[in-house]
């Protein structure tokens, strides 16, 4: 394996090479660095003298006067906005470009002769390029409609994005081309191919552009920068000449020009937009150039957003598919094989759960297979061997235990959750090198053997692409292994509980709807108590913890009417609905209005009452609001109230009711309660009672929420007749 | 704790009176004794929950079904709650069942058959 170790000497070559300070630049301008204010120039490029016919002497003597005026205007103000100055230089139009760098003024002299100019017509169109990137809803149609008019603009034969991933390989993600070339969309590329130090250049300087990549090098004379003795820094150039394993590189793609854009998504590097060339020298004039930078900003920020609405989408579709699933459970009769039919030959499967190309369903010892997966007799090996070793979720199973060799093609990823006894449930995914699809042959172009020994190109950025994810799938969300598993239990509470009483199996449902641990929300503090009913009578208690995209949390309580299996199947279609829509409404009051819908749709006759209280950890704010659920208690440094506000019917009484919400602040020591009416309604003296006795009760607790709860328990002594459910709230 | 539902006449109309805990243990025998009455000769029914002591959420729910009955099959349904029975009282305000449940605090409130049927015409 002697090709290895070259292409890793080439790369290494190029991680090394010092790309900021290059001590040169491209010949299709000049550069003049003075010092100020005087303006007097101290490094000049070998080309300037012949480009702009002098050589020495200040800035100003290269300029007509009219010109040097509007330079000293210039540097009095920002940089930025100056450029470029479009000047003469011999009766030509030369665009002047400046930017302050080493302690010098950098100028650059660009003739304008020779570039492409997009003109005034493309121009006039950009609030309609603008319109069509913001009014991308996904990142497909964002980067489609970055591609295509940066191609419209610039005319290059090919723009792609370009986007990273957490090692920093590359995936080409949207493509506008010449209709000839072969597409480049779904290709790879290692992160190597992109070094550390051109990412950090990247993230600061949004452009670079290479009109010839067959150029000679013009030298900076002197080379090293008079103030620091050390080489100009050129980072902030557009003439910087780049390496020459860059150079190679684009050789061996037969790429004659290319141009690239950064995006950056909050600070980080997130991709590029990639111009290619093939023709011949292509060079987009200065203030075309700055339009495609603008558009790369703006792309950069809208990413959040659409790549967090994508993400956010993942999670409804999951939640929702859950949902049914649950749903479908529930309505089926306990016995394995009703349960194994309603997962596996239904329209909604196990395999739609979540993104996945197989699955596997065991129930009482009976394997079924959907999609594509490892042979049946190797399924139950390789799942059996992986939960053994404790790794429900992997992305490289044959890589982790012996069961998996050879598997790598269909069952790289595994994501398996035990149902109980021997039987599971289980989805595959295949090494992600067999999700690549090529639209054509990516290897066409001419691969260089120099005789230095094999450096970078196409085919063996592919090639080391590869290396990086062979026997690997794409990971595994925490959303996805956290439906698996809820599906999972409820399969267990259904076929565990097939030879009990109905009583048992809800109760066993119901246990799958409470949380087992809370989960961690930084910056609060949680406590729950659940006391099923002594007379094993189920009731439809359940509470959640919905941390939500924007870093709020939403707390829920909630009590279906009625009691055993029925309540307990209704109350699991509700918490996963209310997830779905706490995930994707404005508000909790927009999120009873959709769980209301899905109560008249799905559930006609059913009624429900639900109280969210949606927390900012940060600030302390909470919203509030209550479909027919008894109040929240709030109980601060001013004694205990109950929120009377942001109240509205319970779920199911109207069709359309318009929740409303109200807002309070959780400040300091502030406790927030909510809870099901089995704590208060059957207090002897009644509800009212019920309701002023929890009040003094909490006025008068500890102020640690899991202290209060234990506290009021203890205080009130609800009847164990009906179940009882509270949650404590506070800050820390 | 004792229940039991009797068969009366409240403003004229048939009427079906409620005594002791309306919950999940006796929510369906209100439900049973009231359909003949909503689907049956009659166009018209009381449901009277003046001595009913305690509401939970089945008994909601069931009221909610009877209102249902009763707008399907044309029928007139009133639930009489005294505001001074606040342990059903409370129940239904809270859970905002008068929207979608008539629910009346008087007889007055019912008026009389005859009265409704000039209205009417």
């Amino acid at each position: 394996m002697t090709a290895p170790r070259a292409d890793e000497d080439a790369l290494l070559r190029c991680a090394e090479e010092p790309i900021a300070i290059p001590g040169a630049i491209q010949p299709h301008g000049a550069l003049l660095a003075v010092t100020e204010p005087d303006l007097a120039v101290v490094v000049a490029s070998a080309d300037a003298a012949t480009l702009l016919g002098r050589s020495g002497g200040t800035l100003l003597d290269y300029l007509t006067d009219d010109d040097a005026d509007r330079l000293r205007a210039a540097l009095a103000g920002d940089l930025a906005e100056a450029n470029p100055l479009r000047v003469q230089v011999d009766g030509a139009d030369v665009d002047l470009v400046l930017h302050r760098a080493d302690g010098l003024l950098i100028s650059e002299w660009e003739p304008v002769a020779g570039a492409e100019e997009a003109g005034a017509a493309w121009h006039r169109r950009l609030p309609s390029v603008l319109q069509r990137l913001s009014a991308s809803a996904t990142l497909d149609e964002l980067t489609e409609v970055l591609a295509r008019d940066v191609r419209t603009l610039t005319g290059f034969d090919r723009v792609m994005v370009y986007r990273f991933d957490e090692a920093w390989n590359g995936e080409v993600i949207a493509e506008d081309r010449r209709e000839d070339l072969e597409p480049f969309l779904g290709l790879r590329y290692p992160a190597s191919d992109i070094p550390a130090q051109a990412r950090a250049l990247y993230t600061t300087n949004w452009m670079r552009i290479i009109p010839d990549a067959g150029y000679q090098r013009v030298p900076l004379d002197p080379p090293a920068n008079p103030l620091t003795g050390r080489p100009l820094d050129l980072s902030g150039s557009m003439l910087r000449s780049v390496s020459p394993v860059h150079l190679e590189y684009l050789a061996n793609m037969g790429v004659v020009s290319s141009m690239s854009v950064s995006l950056i998504d909050r600070g980080k590097l997130w991709g590029l937009i990639s111009c290619h060339h093939y023709a011949g020298p292509h060079r987009p004039s200065y203030p075309d150039r700055v339009a495609a930078e603008f558009l790369g900003r703006t792309a950069s920020l809208l990413l959040p957003t659409v790549v967090g609405a994508g993400e956010t989408d993942g999670l409804v579709e999951v939640a929702r598919r859950t949902a049914e699933l649950t749903a479908a459970v529930g309505r089926t009769p306990r016995t394995p094989r009703a349960l194994a039919t309603a997962l596996t030959e239904q329209d909604l499967t196990v395999l739609d759960l979540l993104p996945a190309t197989g699955a596997a369903v065991r129930l009482d010892g009976q394997l079924r297979l959907l999609g594509t997966t490892p042979p049946a007799e190797r399924v139950v090996l390789l799942v059996r061997a992986l939960l053994d070793a404790g790794a429900g979720a992997t992305d490289s199973a044959s890589r982790l235990v012996p069961e998996g060799e050879g598997l790598a093609h269909t069952a790289s990823g595994v994501l398996a959750v035990p149902v109980a006894g021997e039987d599971f449930l289980a989805w595959f995914r295949p090494e992600t090198l067999r999700e690549v699809t090529w639209g054509g042959n990516p290897y066409q172009s001419k691969t260089a053997q120099t005789d230095d020994g094999p450096r970078l190109s196409p085919r063996r950025s592919f090639a080391a692409w590869s290396e990086t994810v062979r026997e690997t799938s794409r990971p595994w969300r925490e959303h996805e292994i956290a439906a698996a598993q809820a599906l999972a239990g409820h399969l267990a509470a259904a076929t565990l509980a097939r030879a009990e009483e109905d009583n048992r199996l809800a109760g066993a449902l119901q246990r799958t709807l409470l949380l087992e641990e809370l989960p961690k929300v930084p910056g609060v503090a949680l406590a729950a108590r659940y006391r099923p009913s002594e007379d094993d009578v189920v009731g439809g208690d359940w509470y959640d913890l919905v941390p939500l995209p924007s870093g709020r949390v939403s707390i829920v309580l909630g009590d279906v009417a009625g009691h055993g299996l029925a309540a307990a199947a209704v109350t699991a279609q509700l918490r996963h609905a209310l997830r779905a829509n706490l995930l994707r409404a404005d508000g909790p009051a927009a999120a009873l209005d959709g769980l209301n819908e899905v109560i008249g749709a799905l559930l006609p006759g059913e009624m429900a009452t639900v109280v969210i209280a949606e927390l900012d950890p940060e600030t302390g704010g909470v919203v509030v609001a209550s479909a027919g659920h008894l109040p929240v208690l709030h109980a601060g440094s001013g004694g205990a109230e109950y929120v009377m506000e942001g109240r509205g019917p319970a779920l199911g009484v109207l069709d359309a009711p318009s929740y409303t919400e109200t807002r309070l602040a959780l400040a300091g020591d502030d406790r927030l309660l909510l809870f099901s009416d089995g704590l208060v309604e059957r207090s002897v003296a009644g509800l009212a009672a019920g309701l002023d006795a929890l009040r003094q009760a909490v006025d008068a607790g500890p102020a640690d929420p899991q202290q209060l709860l234990d506290s009021v328990l203890g205080e009130l002594n609800p009847p164990s007749t009906d179940d009882v459910t509270v949650l404590g709230v506070a800050r820390t | 704790m004792l229940f039991d539902i009797a068969r009366t006449t409240i403003a004229g109309r048939p009427a079906l009176t409620v005594r002791g805990e309306l919950d999940l243990a006796t929510a369906p025998r209100l439900a049973a004794a009231a359909e003949p009455l909503l689907t049956g000769s009659s166009d018209q029914l009381v449901v009277d929950l003046g001595p009913t002591k305690f509401l939970d959420s089945s008994g909601a729910r069931t009221l909610m079904a009877l209102a249902r009955q009763a707008r399907e099959s044309g029928a007139e349904l009133h639930v009489l709650v005294p505001l001074g029975n606040r342990p059903v009282r409370l129940p239904i305000d809270l859970l905002d069942l008068g929207a979608a449940v008539p629910v009346v605090a008087s007889t007055a409130e019912i008026g009389t058959a005859v009265a409704r049927k000039d209205a009417g015409t």
